[in-house]
């Protein structure tokens, strides 16, 4: 059932029946369970039940900052790079771009600050949770 | 045998009920109130009757409701499950005065083990080990004293009438006796309006467990062997097993002689079970006789191979036990989870809803007993268990491998489950060596999360799965779906 649908650059993920996945990342095979219920997305995943507010999603899917590091928010692909180490930004500007399901997310400054660090160079792959920027 | 079995219950037990008389060629009448309606346990039966409203007073416990169900389908044998009317004797009487059979133990035994103070008093006559106490007319502080001593300290001075713990109190030193018995009696009079004590040993980190018994019409008697069944919330058992880890062969044998001579003083028939209190020392102490099919009977049947649910009918109906205690064999070991809708994050306060998803554990040794599909609705009205899952095992730790891998692949969306909590003791370093007490939840894991925010590839899975959902359904709902169009995302 349902077309296996890109969700990064190696991964897709395909509905085998109502309510079951599969994501497939290269050779990885994984079967998850979801749902969704009005705004409210329930995912069973790697063993645990969760519930997902779309507001909250969404809000998770754009950039995470937790004390000034700016983590990959999904697998994907580094396309650009717009800052380099030293250099001060302010609130909103954009730090990098990284491509994933066919679409760019721009990474931005979540403040004013300092550029502590860059751990991504164009073309680069990158996971989920992996921490791209951090500002002093 | 029987012509028609009606089943007085609701949820997995009489999902599980309608099973076994599947197998054995017994039609069934399901029983349902409108809360119920299409339930699950309605659609395994042959027939199903509506008796009353949600409210279980007009419906499950209606005596009136279930017998006039019963003569309208032409059953002529009723099994009350577990809960509701499977410890009345009322029921039981009102069952065999419609002309009908009950498929459990006869009024007599309900009644006399439904009395506690006076089981207790038949089990001692009987040669049980019940919890010394002392619950005398004298209440004089010199007599308290010397019986407190005569039982052994630590000691719990209990309030004779009262309840939810009012006036209860430790004391583990004679010194310490007067001023605790002086406290306690003032909470008495004051909540109960009466200051006489009962006396009991108190027994610390307790062991809860039970064994089960089957005896037939012509009074012979077998053990299955013990449950344990320590992991428990608010007095409510959550894992079960068997064998229990805390018994050496020895302390089995006692304890599993000590349940057939209880059976055999309440002139047991049918199956039931009788529960003890484990001290950690090893001695064993009578609670009460539970004078029904228990919900944690599975890991018995995992172990010996038996079916309970069939030797009730075949023991309602006359027939003779088929085996003697020889013949009865356990291999392995086997582990239960309830599957509860609650929340342990807040009390473990029930958590109703719809069931938007459902997917059991398979796998070898794994047996799912649910009450509940995709598309249930879990409701106010009655127990929040939704499922049982019961995994066995060559021996203790593969059981539980089994049952870890098993909680993983437990799939209910749509309400809050204990599942995590679950998973947590399952794979709780004192769970794996077997170091079990009625107080480990609150020990182990009180206060302790089970929620956790999902990781971000769980959050793009989530996002995926909604977009494919919306082409395969296309419902309009969903088209109209503003999290599609808003967000960071743009289109390169």
């Amino acid at each position: 059932m349902g077309e296996p649908g890109p969700v990064a650059a190696g991964v897709s993920v395909e509905m085998v029946a109502a309510g079951v996945f599969v994501w497939r990342e290269g050779d990885r095979v994984e079967t998850f369970h979801c749902v969704r219920d009005g705004g409210i997305i329930h995912l069973f995943w790697r063993g645990t039940a969760y519930r997902i507010e779309e507001d909250e999603a969404r809000a998770r899917a754009a950039h995470r900052s937790v004390s000034g590091a700016l983590e990959a928010p999904m697998p994907g692909r580094v396309i650009a790079v717009r800052v380099a180490r030293g250099q001060s930004v302010t609130k909103g500007q954009e730090l990098l771009v990284v491509e994933a399901m066919k679409m760019e997310n721009a990474l931005r400054a979540p403040r004013d600050g300092v550029v502590r660090s860059v751990a991504a160079r164009p073309g680069d792959m990158v996971s989920p949770g992996l921490v791209l920027v951090e500002l002093e | 045998m029987f012509g028609k079995v009606l089943i007085a219950n609701r949820g997995e037990i009489a999902v599980r009920v309608a099973r076994t008389c599947r197998v054995m060629g017994l039609p069934t009448v399901a029983v349902y109130s409108e809360a119920d309606r299409g339930a699950l346990h309605t659609r395994e039966a042959d027939e199903a009757v509506l008796i009353g409203p949600a409210e279980a007073a007009r419906s499950y416990l209606d005596v009136e409701a279930l017998l006039a169900a019963a003569r309208r389908t032409g059953a002529d044998a009723v099994h009350p499950g577990y809960g509701f009317l499977s410890q009345s004797g009322d029921f039981a009487e009102a069952v065999g005065r419609a002309g009908l059979t009950f498929i459990g133990p006869p009024a007599a035994v309900h009644r006399k083990m439904g009395d506690k103070q006076a089981a207790r008093r038949l089990m001692a006559a009987a040669g049980v080990p019940v919890v010394p106490g002392y619950d005398g007319d004298e209440q004089v502080d010199g007599t308290l004293l010397a019986a407190a001593g005569a039982i052994g300290w630590p000691v719990i001075l209990k309030p004779s009438r009262g309840g939810g713990g009012k006036g209860m109190r430790v004391v583990r030193r004679a010194e310490d006796f007067a001023s605790a018995l002086a406290a306690s009696r003032r909470e008495a009079r004051a909540a109960f309006g009466d200051d006489r004590m009962v006396l009991e040993r108190y027994v610390e980190k307790p062991r809860h467990v039970e064994v089960q018994v089957l005896g037939d019409a012509d009074g012979h008697l077998v053990h299955l062997n013990e449950r344990e069944c320590s992991i428990q919330r608010r007095h409510q058992k959550v894992v079960e097993e068997t064998p229990s880890p805390a018994l050496t062969a020895e302390r089995r044998a006692a304890l599993c002689a000590a349940g057939v001579a209880a059976a055999r003083a309440a002139d047991y028939v049918n199956a039931g079970t009788v529960e003890f209190l484990l001290a950690p020392d090893g001695a064993f102490y009578f609670l009460e006789v539970n004078t029904r099919l228990q919900v944690e009977h599975p890991v018995t049947e995992a172990v010996t191979g038996l079916d309970l649910v069939r030797l009730q009918i075949q023991i309602a109906a006359g027939d003779p036990l088929p085996f003697g205690q020889e013949g009865v064999r356990a291999q392995g070991h086997a582990l239960e989870c309830r599957l509860y809708a609650e929340d342990p994050d807040h009390d473990d306060r029930p958590a109703p809803g719809r069931i938007l998803h459902h997917a059991a554990p398979e796998g070898p040794g794994i047996r799912f007993d649910s009450g509940v599909a995709t598309g249930s609705d879990v409701t106010v009205h009655y127990d929040p268990l939704l499922a049982k899952l019961v995994a066995r095992g060559g021996d203790r730790d593969e059981a539980v491998q089994r049952m870890r891998a098993a909680l993983r692949r437990t799939v209910v969306l749509g309400v809050t489950t204990n599942l995590a909590r679950l998973q947590a003791i399952v794979d709780h370093p004192a769970f794996a060596a077997g170091d079990l007490h009625t107080g480990f939840i609150e020990e182990h894991l009180a206060g302790r999360a089970t929620a956790a925010d999902p990781p971000p590839e769980a959050v793009a899975a989530a996002r995926a799965a909604v977009r494919l959902s919306r082409a395969a359904g296309g419902s309009a709902e969903i088209a109209a779906d503003p999290w599609e169009s808003l967000g960071p995302w743009r289109l390169a």
